[in-house]
């Protein structure tokens, strides 16, 4: 299995819901918590697994605004793991979820060097490096019922922007998705080959004009209304 | 409730995708991560903003583990937004009040030095106050109330005191929308009507960031486009929504009412409307008295009975307008047996709308747009209409009991909020974009925009604002209402207003939700007359919902000569340490949306759907670890110590043991209750029902919600759908089952217009100003005018619009105490145009001074593209008092975050030999937000910026407040560790 | 990338640690070190190694939970940073080796086992500096460092920082530095060069743009809002910004100090036999090497802040 996402550029208004959700479920999960820097300060800051941020494309009038959430791609070739001296990072065989053994961590900020997205963030107060588990804390809780048994971030998500499921079975709804919208990767060109996909924003949809009649004035258009009446 | 399960799975695809078959084995290679058995989930309604959707919450030892969207739920089918996501963090915020509080003696009003009181002390001391108010003048206390969903409760607590100085947000927040809706099509945007999101084909978005149905309509929007939907954004502003919309149309401010009849215009000018429905459902046939310059001119001419009169066409005579089937002529002059001229509503129509005056490309000029664009636009959606019909097969009977085999569908569907409602001309706007759907067809129609209960309900309302007061005697009838003529207005015999506000007065006729923003103002300027206390009820008016906030914190200390406050007594009912529990001389501390019952009734603003009415409740999943009480529970209490009638027995006793207990037996009418669901002694009847002494039981049992499924024959043309309109009489939304005619040509404006006139013979306005207002403003037709504050500044001078928008993870003051939101904005920066601002020298980042006629403020600038050049705007609600809110005095809220309501004046720009007017529509008296008009200045070379200004004094910290911790580790259990094996470290490549 | 202090400090010293130690075992093993002898050439060795031993302590600082420091041992097969630990671990009983064979057996031309030992320090030592700088040049996720120029730059500039020092402890040691002052004005020569290239290389951005990194390959695309109000972790790592003045101004003073002056300074030393030269040559060196170290991390541009608004890394 090849678990990741798979994100709708054409639906994400960038309402950061995924990320407070992440937050909100993590910070009590596996690699919880996730500590929040001078929470009423001067400089609000925390470890966050999800953060979204928001893009302009081309110019007035004609730009288009697209929002982009992030969090760790799970990629196959995952650098981050191969940098990392203690093997506290690793990449699941059965489902290619990368994690972080927090007992094995030495925080030396390699793996958060050798991954392109920003996806790790150092704990600097456990130490330690944190990042997306997949929600590996819910996905397989057999006590949740089956359609809850997904990552916190897709459960919330309230234009149904967020896809999870396998993007190594070809039949599933998420490789099915990527085909069918051509997903694309975050920088592709580094050859991490990330599991997740964005689905690029969908063409306009056509929209057929009515002409109706001749455009007039309105005397003339009196004159064709003259003695309308509708049934009460 | 699997059928509504099922139902929510296919309804939105993210969540309706089952577990890879494969993950089973995957899945004992982990632990168990979560000890269920020390869990509990529970069932209520988000408060972290007004949208209530279904939560799920999981609670370890008292405290929340987390909260998930109910899958269940109407409104959010499982879904939660950023703020619901962070419940965690407002339940453990820093600024929770702890006890309650009095000013302490001898310390002045605002400098926040408080003492520590015990309920019965905090009670005792109000409830004096209050008897004697009520003995004497009732009207002495204004009872107002910000955010709350609760006002039915507040309404009838006001009403029974006996005071008509009561009203809730509506006034500052989207009144136009409500009353344009009402007084025109029988239900409205904002909380009471949706798109059909199911079925519509286009779908076009004016003026909204955010707005209440804040889940649905995203869920909505998503369905949309998956359907292949097209999506335009009517915006100046270009980020959330807009973002992901297919065209966005960067309209100017306050413009709208332009484009929207622009395209009334390209539809007339080719024939593009839906005659049949005009003809049967609106009053576009009804004729109109042509005598200008006489009493009665505008009035629609009316047989004997008081029916409207139409032509009929076959019969060749007037009859009542309501015949069924009268072929009734749709235009044409005509002479009345009494010999006045009459003329059609559709005749009027077509003359105002026709004329070049409204033409796509005077429009452009106006709203900045392409007249190509506005032409465009209009064909596209009379395409949708009329080309991509839908129909659905359903038998139904109409309001003349006529059957038909479908419903005709014209899958147009709108939604329109703050962008229209915000400016003074917006009740005009709001009903120009009604007659545009009417035009096409859409309301109540499948694909159109849909009516939720309690609504559709009559244009307007039979309910007429109370006007008379008496000491210790409830109000004949509830504070506000609908006035339908000069009559009803709340004025006394020489036309000054009566309430605190004037709301129903000659400046605000139309006033249907009061002008809470006018409160403080009028109460210290003792205009109309002074008033001992106000109670203000989750409601932020030193701060963020005060225009002018600097003049208002002055008011609230303002003394008069004897050194005694103008404003006598202020009580704040708050949950939190807001700016104006700084100003309060007694704070009551309530409880948070997570320790309380409160019931979101179908008497107040349900939370129902276009399919199905619903009502949901709240109930407590944690303790309360402080010293506060829920305000149900003390209003319940403080009605019993004062003996209101409907809450005390024969004897004088309270009748009521709690708010819950009062919830379960007070009836509005015979078997009409707050609540909706499992009424009836045994809980078998629903809507209406005796009493039901398990209610709450069983509310808790259907996880919070009650959702009635309306008959599929009932779902649409509601307005003149029989079997509905009989339904919902006996169920009481509405007092009779006559039908809705939609009124595209108000008659009541045209009273109001006539008494401008002089021509109406009734209550005239004394004085001039009101009379051209009233004239200039109170057109039976829709109408575009510049907004008001706009007219009386120097355009040359103050060349940008300022407007604001809500960010979605959010809520006004009350979130920058949450971190896990202050943590995504915690400043708040002033957006414009990039081409713009560098034309101008302003770079990205750096500070200017925006100024208005009221103010200027000190603010850092970002330039962007998405955004309309002669616009600027920012996030509402970002900016906060330094000490406020839980934060330390050097948050970037207070130092570099900023308020627009520093440079916006609850009152017009004066002209002068005029007394002063209020900053509002003028047939609403909604609040004129966003016709704030600013220039903008680079700070000086030598200035050194890096803070925003004004800057206030730091609120000091409450007695009892623990200091704000310094770092956050939040969780409810040790984390589970999923470790990897030293081997596999060894062995793998 | 945020220059860490500890890193630079690590980078730079041991780097001339190892220098020093791999250029003397060779030296010994050539004939000797001239004029220094067994014992001269121990103090060398042991110079060179106690600095290596210091910046791979300072190099410890940077971690943020050391009790785990251990377990870096074990990735080995993947892991330049868990190369870096084994081959020190295994350079200390090597040079130790060497340091008794200098004692007991003398120099490497007398005793074949201290040639044993002095080979293998040498390698090792030379190894662990390319190791180390292979931990940079093998991101891919920093155009700057991802390059063969790296490692070259590492070799070299450790090369001529042990140069040096060793013609200054020769010169201390009233030895003659012909060979040892050639020798490092060439390395010099060699490792201004080279840097030259690297700072001609890094001119042009060569990095992924913000339009892959978003996916909008069509039109300029700027970053609107960022999704936080303060700093993160991120930016705190990957933000670091100087601005273009300080960097050249940074890189004109590494010419002069780390590179022109030393050569000045030995070209002095070879003419005048001035011994009080020699230390102020080591002196700039270093001062140099730790701006240029500066300028390494200072310079790097991660593909983190493409998402942050940059246009290209
Ligand atoms: N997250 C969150 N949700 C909220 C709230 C909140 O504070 N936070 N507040 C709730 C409340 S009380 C309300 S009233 C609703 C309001 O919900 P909205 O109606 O979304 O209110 P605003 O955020 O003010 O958005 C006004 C929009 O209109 C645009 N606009 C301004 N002037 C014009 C104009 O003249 N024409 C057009 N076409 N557009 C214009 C602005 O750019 C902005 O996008 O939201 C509710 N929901
Ligand atoms: N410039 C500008 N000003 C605006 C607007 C704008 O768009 N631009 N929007 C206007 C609009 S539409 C509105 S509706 C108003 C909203 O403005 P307000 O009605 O003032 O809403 P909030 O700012 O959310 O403040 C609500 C208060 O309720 C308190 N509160 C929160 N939870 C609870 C609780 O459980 N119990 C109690 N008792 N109190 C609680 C909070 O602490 C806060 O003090 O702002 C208006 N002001
Ligand atoms: S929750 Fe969905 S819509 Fe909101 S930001 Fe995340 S992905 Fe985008
Ligand atoms: S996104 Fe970063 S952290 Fe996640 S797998 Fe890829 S490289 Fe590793
Ligand atoms: S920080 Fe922890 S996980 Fe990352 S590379 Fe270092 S040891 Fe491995
Ligand atoms: S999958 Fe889980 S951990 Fe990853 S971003 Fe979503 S919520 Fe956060
Ligand atoms: S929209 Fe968000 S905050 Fe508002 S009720 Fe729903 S979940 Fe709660
Ligand atoms: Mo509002």
């Amino acid at each position: 299995m090849k678990l990741g996402l798979v994100i709708d550029m054409d639906t994400c208004v960038g309402c950061h819901a995924c990320g407070v959700a992440c937050k909100q479920w993590n910070t009590s999960g596996t690699l919880g918590p996730l500590t929040d820097y001078q929470p009423y300060g001067a400089e609000p800051n925390g470890v966050a697994f999800n953060r979204i941020r928001s893009y302009e494309v081309g110019v007035y009038p004609n730009s288009k605004t697209v929002n982009m959430p992030m969090s760790c791609m799970h990629c196959d070739t995952a650098e981050c793991v191969t940098v990392c001296p203690t093997g506290a990072s690793y990449k699941r065989e059965e489902d290619g979820i990368v994690l972080v053994d927090q007992d094995k961590c030495m925080g030396c900020n390699l793996c958060a060097w050798a991954c392109p997205y920003g996806a790790r963030e150092l704990d600097e107060d456990s130490g330690t490096m944190k990042k997306c588990t997949l929600c590996v804390d819910r996905i397989y809780d057999e006590n949740l019922p089956p359609e809850e048994r997904q990552p916190a971030c897709v459960l919330t998500c309230p234009t149904g922007a967020r896809h999870f499921g396998d993007l190594e079975d070809p039949d599933s709804n998420v490789s099915r998705l990527v085909r069918d919208r051509n997903g694309q990767q975050s920088l592709p060109e580094l050859g991490y080959n990330p599991v997740n996909h964005y689905l690029p924003p969908r063409p306009k949809p056509h929209a057929e004009v009515e002409s109706g009649a001749r455009s007039a004035a309105l005397a003339e258009r009196m004159k064709g209304w003259f003695g309308k009446a509708v049934g009460r | 409730m699997s059928k509504n399960f099922l139902q929510t799975l296919f309804s939105t695809e993210s969540v309706s995708e089952a577990p890879p078959h494969d993950m089973q084995s995957a899945g004992k290679t982990v632990p168990s991560f979560e000890d269920h058995a020390r869990q509990e989930k529970r069932y209520t309604t988000c408060y972290m903003c007004a949208c209530r959707c279904g939560i799920e919450v999981t609670v370890e030892d008292n405290q929340v583990r987390f909260i998930r969207g109910n899958r269940n739920h109407p409104v959010n089918k499982g879904v939660l937004c950023a703020k619901g996501n962070a419940g965690i963090m407002k339940q453990i915020s820093p600024a929770k009040l702890r006890n309650p509080l009095m000013r302490k003696p001898g310390t002045e009003r605002g400098a926040g030095e408080f003492v520590e009181i015990s309920w019965d002390e905090a009670l005792e001391m109000l409830t004096t106050r209050l008897r004697d108010i009520r003995a004497t003048d009732p009207k002495k206390l204004a009872f107002f109330t910000g955010r709350d969903q609760m006002q039915a409760l507040t309404g009838l607590w006001a009403q029974q005191f006996g005071t008509i100085n009561w009203a809730a947000h509506g006034g500052f927040c989207s009144v136009n929308m409500a009353a344009a809706g009402l007084y025109s099509i029988g239900q409205s945007f904002w909380e009471f009507g949706d798109p059909d999101w199911d079925r519509a084909k286009y779908f076009m978005l004016w003026g909204v960031a955010e707005d209440h149905a804040s889940n649905p309509i995203k869920i909505g929007i998503e369905k949309l486009k998956r359907r292949g939907g097209k999506f335009v954004a009517v915006n100046p502003v270009r980020t959330g929504y807009q973002a992901v919309a297919d065209e966005w149309v960067p309209i100017r401010p306050g413009t709208d009412a332009m484009l929207a009849l622009a395209m009334c215009h390209v539809l007339l000018s080719r024939d593009l409307v839906d005659w049949e429905y005009l003809g049967r459902y609106t009053n576009a046939p009804f004729l109109v008295v042509d005598t200008p310059g006489q009493a009665g001119d505008g009035l629609i001419a009316r047989d004997e009975d008081g029916n409207p009169l139409v032509w009929d066409t076959v019969e060749e005579s007037f009859v009542n307008g309501m015949t069924p089937g009268v072929e009734a002529g749709m235009f044409g002059d005509y002479t009345l047996p009494d010999g006045r001229k009459a003329r059609t509503v559709m005749t009027l129509i077509a003359e105002k709308y026709l004329d070049p005056q409204y033409a796509p490309e005077k429009a452009a000029e106006i709203c900045g747009l392409q007249a190509e664009t506005i032409e465009r636009l209009a064909l596209e959606m009379a395409h949708v209409a009329f080309r991509e019909t839908i129909e659905i097969a359903c038998e139904w009977t109409d309001w003349a009991g006529r059957k038909h085999d479908r419903f005709i569908g014209r899958p147009v569907a709108m939604h329109a909020m703050r962008g229209i409602s915000a400016h003074s001309n917006g009740f005009q706007t709001c009903r120009a974009l009604h007659l545009l759907q009417v035009f096409l067809g859409t309301i109540d129609v499948p694909g159109g925009h849909r009516a939720k209960a309690p609504f559709p309900r009559h244009t307007p309302p039979p309910v007429k604002p109370a006007r008379d007061t008496a000491p210790n005697t409830p109000l004949s009838a509830p504070p506000l209402g609908f006035p339908t003529s000069p009559e009803d207005l709340v004025v006394d015999g020489e036309g000054r207003p009566l309430r605190i506000d004037k709301a129903y007065s000659w400046e605000a006729p139309l006033a249907n939700h009061g002008l809470m923003h006018m409160v403080i103002t009028n109460a210290v300027n003792g205009d109309p007359y002074p008033i001992d206390t106000l109670i203000l009820f989750m409601a932020n008016m030193a701060w963020n919902s005060s225009m002018n906030t600097n003049s208002v914190q002055d008011m609230l200390r303002a003394k008069d000569d004897n050194g005694d406050y103008k404003l006598p007594f202020l009580v704040v009912v708050d949950a939190f340490h807001s700016e104006t529990v700084n100003f309060a001389d007694l704070v009551l501390p309530d409880t948070t949306y997570l320790e309380r019952h409160d019931a979101i009734s179908m008497l107040d603003r349900p939370i129902s759907e276009p399919d199905s009415p619903c009502d949901s409740v709240r109930v407590p999943v944690l303790k309360p670890d402080r010293n506060v009480r829920p305000w149900q529970e003390v209003l319940v209490d403080l009605a019993g110590r004062l003996g209101f009638p409907a809450f005390v027995d024969e004897g004088g006793e309270p009748k009521y043991t709690g708010y819950t207990d009062f919830i379960t037996r007070w009836e509005k009418a015979p078997g009409i209750g707050f609540l909706a669901g499992w009424r009836g002694t045994d809980g078998s009847k629903h809507m209406r029902g005796e009493p039901n002494p398990k209610q709450w039981e069983k509310y808790i049992e259907n996880q919070g919600f009650y959702q009635y499924h309306l008959p599929e024959h009932m779902r649409f043309y509601r307005f003149a759908n029989r079997d509905y309109l009989e339904w919902a009489k006996e169920v009481g939304f509405n007092p009779s089952s006559e039908p809705i005619v939609m009124e595209l040509y108000s008659e009541v404006l045209q009273k109001f217009r006539l008494a401008g006139q002089g021509l109406y013979d009734g209550p005239l306005p004394p004085e001039t100003v009101d009379r051209e207002r009233l004239v200039q403003y109170f057109d039976p037709l829709p109408q575009y005018y510049v907004p008001l504050e706009e007219q009386r500044i120097d355009r040359k001078q103050y060349p940008f619009h300022a407007v604001n928008q809500r960010p979605m993870h959010m809520y006004h003051s009350w979130d920058s105490q949450n971190t896990w939101l202050r943590q995504i904005t915690a400043q708040n920066f002033l957006f414009m145009n990039r081409a713009r601002g560098q034309s101008m020298g302003i770079e990205d980042e750096s500070w200017v001074w925006v100024s208005s006629h009221n103010g200027r403020v000190r603010v850092q600038v970002k330039l962007m593209e998405g955004c309309q050049e002669d616009t600027v705007w920012t996030w509402n609600a970002i900016g906060k008092q330094s000490g406020a809110w839980g934060l330390s005095e050097d948050a970037p809220e207070s130092q570099r975050g900023f308020l627009m309501n520093h440079l916006i004046s609850e009152l017009l720009p004066s002209a002068h030999d005029e007394r002063r007017l209020t900053n509002s529509d003028p047939v609403t008296g909604q609040a004129a937000w966003y016709d704030l008009c600013v220039s903008i200045e680079p700070v000086g070379a030598d200035e050194e910026a890096g803070t925003s200004l004004p800057k206030f004094v730091a609120i000091k910290p409450l007695p009892g407040m623990p200091a704000p911790p310094l770092q956050l580790r939040y969780h409810t259990h040790e984390p589970v560790p999923l470790r990897r094996s030293f081997l596999d470290i060894l062995k793998r490549r | 990338m945020h220059p860490a202090l500890s890193v630079i400090f690590f980078t730079v010293v041991s780097g001339a640690g190892f220098g020093l130690v791999a250029l003397t075992a060779a030296l010994d093993v050539l004939g000797g070190v001239p004029g220094l002898g067994a014992q001269g050439t121990l103090v060398a060795v042991f110079i060179g190694a106690s600095l290596a031993a210091l910046g791979l302590m300072a190099s410890t600082l940077h971690l943020a939970n050391p009790k785990n420091a251990w377990r870096a041992f074990f990735r080995f097969r993947t892991s330049w940073l868990s190369r870096e630990a084994v081959f020190a671990v295994l350079f200390y009983p090597t040079v130790l080796g060497y340091l008794l064979g200098l004692w007991f057996a003398g120099s490497a031309a007398q005793s074949p086992w201290t040639a044993v030992f002095a080979v293998l320090s040498m390698l090792l030592a030379l190894i662990i500096v390319f190791v180390t700088s292979m931990i940079y040049a093998s991101l891919r996720t920093i155009p700057q460092w991802n390059s063969p120029l790296v490692p070259a730059n590492y070799l070299l500039l450790s090369l001529a920082s042990g140069a040096v020092l060793l013609s200054c402890i020769s010169a201390l040691a009233g030895a003659p530095v012909q060979t040892v002052g050639t020798l490092a004005l060439l390395l010099i020569f060699l490792a201004g060069v080279s840097k030259a290239v690297y700072f001609f290389w890094i001119g042009k951005p060569q990095g992924p743009t913000i339009n892959t990194a978003v996916g909008m390959t069509r039109g300029q695309v700027r970053l609107l809002e960022a999704g936080q109000s303060s700093d993160s972790f991120l930016d705190r790592e990957f933000g670091y910004q100087a601005p273009a003045s300080k960097l050249r101004r940074r890189r004109l003073a590494v010419y002069v100090l780390a590179f022109i002056m030393p050569f000045v300074l030995i070209v002095g030393l070879l003419r005048t036999d001035s011994v009080v030269l020699a230390p102020f040559a080591v002196a700039l060196l270093l001062a140099g090497l730790f701006i240029e170290r500066w300028l390494f991390f200072a310079e790097a541009r991660h593909t983190v802040n493409l998402f942050y608004g940059r246009q290209q890394c």
